[in-house]
């Protein structure tokens, strides 16, 4: 994680006003930053959308390709994410500087992604067997300000429902496999995104603990517990991270909070995402500019 | 002292790892392979446990195992290195034991040209002292950077013990700062310890 | 994918024979309370550790879970070579890896993503139990491999390591004790097998379906690893996670007592 340099008073200072459900930006302690979302930012891409988690900023770009189906899976299309960390969030990203915490991102979001019921990958299946559309979603991360892994999957989530894919005619004839693709460039699918996870966060903090962890916090965290949740409040991936441990109660209590943090997350997430679409090419765009 | 080699509380004779061995209280001292923590003893190794009477009235708990212990170089601690490198202002080496344990990989060290004694500093010679593959008997000062623990031979007992002269045989220390070959009977400069098996033994931590 | 070029890679495509056969559904794993294996929902597999077994490791482990089997090297402490900052506290590495030949489909020889990802697990898993603070600015290298996988490897992975740790004379607070659990509907299966592990290509339609692994400091009452695949329920998600508290506890013995008898078998070889 990229950090930074905390001294032990600054953290003792942090740890205790946790306790007392204040931190050092007022919020509670289950309270999310500022969230700025998105969508439809690069023209370049079939889907894409950027989020500003107080000043933690990412941009994730879908591009559908057609491709071979895997051959676990014959006739459903395919999802594969790549985190780039770019040297402008931190020099220290630079050459292969941030390749474990890519790795580490990428993992958490395939494995949240990796269920049946998330995406309806059956839909993007072209040929069974032979071809599907193979949608790279790609992460660029602009700025590190804590909180990697919530933002990125709120990210991921926006700009997978922002994404069209182009409608596609097969036609055989003779053994032989046209695939066609629409002219029109509104002809286009949706894919539905309301039963896909977001990630949540929660950093053990002394006795208590947090969402949302800004990077200071995160300095003052030992052991964290990452939950895919969906609207439903399942569970889609669940995973400790750090260097310490958890008390098998405090698990339980993370747990409970991730739910409900999770759940009103995807909700607000939604209403979000549908008000966006609804003001359509009249919404004004901010862009990069701020 | 008294040791009780077998302690009479566990049911088995080994200490074992993450084991409780007793409640914390102000007159037990947690020695070697035990930790305290929410005022319990634990043990932190595989090995027997020792219960030790230290002089004043204490209870020491003790895990001891026969695999070797010190694996690292720890600051005061003697080790035998290999000089490899010499230079104006300072001499590399590679550290081959620990005390008395043999390490199976070395690890790199540095002796600086003012720890190389402990009068005259402003005086030394680095290649009246060290020459590479000589064998010296140092002191950890600090674990140094990333890259080298800084050793001292800043003692008589410290030095070069065993060194080749050009001749190709083990050369004989004549006096703190020499040495002479027996082939050749040439003698040659070095920071020679005072080998003295008991103040080894003794602070071979 | 970049390949090794030292390595004679085989043809450039070829087919598992297993791929042909259309595999039948498993909606039974159950069947009158009992699995496919004869087993209970409850029931583990027996288990086989021994401390001890690589002679030229510092530490080293092996488990044997029917045909689950999995083999673990420590070595260390020795220098970090990298340059890298100063630090007083010691460094872990991990490196995990499944065997070529341990799947049912033939593995590449270099780390994939799936083995990278158990590696930062396993690593995690075993970093709050190990006293880093013993062997400054050094470190230690674990290695696990997997011989064959039926199933459970990362819990089998992370019990066997922190056994392997243990030998290698390493102060540690505790032991880990790994598990894992297969949730297949309402049902909780212990120690899952090969066949009954969650995979996602299957559609089981299933709401519930997904697998837990948690690695416990059973001494402690500590969780340092937890990590899960699939949707599931969350009162059944908490229900695994006590489930695998429980059973790692109960695994603490075996632990315990494979590190002994490596105890006792040094001291006797010595006098």
């Amino acid at each position: 994680m990229v950090d930074v340099l905390l001294s032990d008073a600054e953290k003792t200072f942090i740890i205790h006003g946790i306790q007392d459900n204040l931190r050092d930006d007022g919020r509670g302690c289950e309270d999310y930053r500022h969230m700025e979302i998105e969508t439809d930012v690069v023209s370049s891409t079939s889907g894409s959308a950027k989020v500003r988690l107080a000043n933690t900023e990412i941009l994730v770009g879908v591009k559908a390709e057609l491709g071979e189906p895997s051959s676990g899976k014959p006739d459903k299309g395919r999802l594969e994410f790549f985190v780039d960390c770019s040297a402008n969030a931190t020099p220290e990203f630079e050459g292969r500087g941030g390749e474990d915490l890519a790795l580490e991102i990428s993992n958490m979001l395939t494995r949240a992604y990796d269920c049946p019921k998330c995406l309806d990958l059956g839909k993007l299946c072209v040929i069974k067997g032979q071809q599907c559309w193979v949608l790279y979603v790609d992460i660029l991360l602009l700025e590190c300000g804590g909180n990697l892994f919530d933002a990125a999957s709120v990210a991921v989530k926006a700009a997978l429902y922002n994404t069209c894919i182009p409608t596609v005619t097969v036609s055989q004839d003779e053994g032989h496999v046209d695939i066609e693709l629409s002219d029109d460039p509104f002809d286009v699918q949706h894919l539905d995104v309301t039963s896909a996870p977001c990630i949540v966060t929660l950093s053990k903090i002394g006795h208590s603990h947090v969402v949302d962890a800004s990077q200071k916090e995160e300095a003052c965290c030992l052991a964290r517990l990452m939950m895919g949740v969906t609207e439903k409040g399942t569970v889609t991936a669940l995973k400790k991270e750090g260097s310490g441990s958890l008390d098998p109660s405090s698990v339980e209590e993370m747990m409970e909070t991730g739910k409900r943090v999770g759940q009103a997350l995807n909700k607000s997430l939604m209403e979000v995402l549908c008000l966006e679409e609804q003001k359509g090419k009249k919404k004004e765009k901010t862009g990069f500019l701020r | 002292m008294i040791l009780f080699p077998k302690h009479s509380m566990s049911t088995t004779p080994e200490g074992n790892l993450g084991q409780r061995i007793c409640h914390l209280d102000e007159n037990i001292i947690c020695g070697q392979g035990t930790y305290s923590k929410n005022g319990f003893v634990y043990s932190s190794r595989a090995g027997y446990l020792h219960k030790l009477q230290s002089q004043d009235d204490k209870i020491l708990f003790e895990v001891r195992s026969n695999v070797a212990t010190t694996t690292v170089p720890s600051i005061d601690a003697l080790v035998t290195a290999r000089i490899t490198n010499v230079t104006p202002r300072f001499c590399k080496c590679a550290i081959m034991s620990v005390g008395r344990t043999l390490l199976r990989e070395t690890f790199r060290g540095q002796i600086r040209k003012e720890d190389v004694r402990a009068t005259e500093k402003d005086k030394v010679e680095m290649y009246k002292c060290f020459r590479p593959g000589d064998i010296v008997v140092a002191r950890v000062v600090s674990l140094g950077d990333a890259q080298s623990y800084v050793l001292s031979t800043a003692e008589n007992e410290l030095g070069v013990v065993i060194a080749t002269s050009e001749a190709g045989s083990t050369m004989v220390p004549i006096s703190w700062c020499k040495m002479q070959c027996p082939k050749s009977l040439s003698e040659e400069f070095r920071k020679v310890a005072k080998v003295q098996p008991l103040f080894i033994q003794y602070s071979g931590t | 994918m970049p390949t090794d070029s030292r390595r004679i890679a085989g043809p450039e495509s070829s087919t598992n024979p297993y791929s042909f056969c259309t595999e039948k559904p498993r909606h039974d794993l159950l069947k009158n309370g009992k699995r496919q294996d004869g087993r209970k929902e409850n029931n583990l597999r027996p288990i086989f550790l021994k401390a001890g077994v690589v002679s030229q490791a510092r530490g080293s482990a092996y488990i044997e879970q029917n045909e689950t089997k999995v083999i673990c090297a420590v070595y260390g402490p020795r220098e970090v070579v990298r340059k890298e900052d100063f630090s007083m506290k010691g460094l872990l590495t991990c490196e995990f890896k499944f065997a070529i030949f341990s799947c049912r489909e033939r593995r590449q020889h270099q780390q994939d993503i799936e083995e990278k990802d158990y590696s930062v697990q396993l690593l995690e898993a075993l970093e709050p139990a190990v006293c880093l603070d013993k062997f400054p600015k050094a470190q230690m290298n674990i290695y696990v491999t997997v011989l064959q996988n039926d199933g459970s490897a990362l819990a089998a992975a992370i019990t066997c390591a922190s056994v392997a740790m243990a030998d290698s004379g390493i102060e540690m607070y505790d032991l880990v004790a790994g598990c894992a659990v297969r949730v297949a509907g309402k049902n909780l299966l212990m120690d899952p097998c090969n066949q009954e592990e969650y995979k996602p290509e299957d559609e089981t339609g299933l709401t519930n379906s997904g697998s837990v692994t948690v690695g416990l400091m059973p001494s402690l009452q500590q969780v340092s690893a937890i990590s899960s695949k699939g949707e599931i329920e969350f009162e059944l998600v908490k229900q695994a996670v006590a489930k695998c508290v429980d059973v790692c506890t109960q695994l603490y013995p075996v632990l315990q007592q494979a590190l002994v008898k490596s105890v006792s078998e040094r001291q006797n070889e010595e006098g």
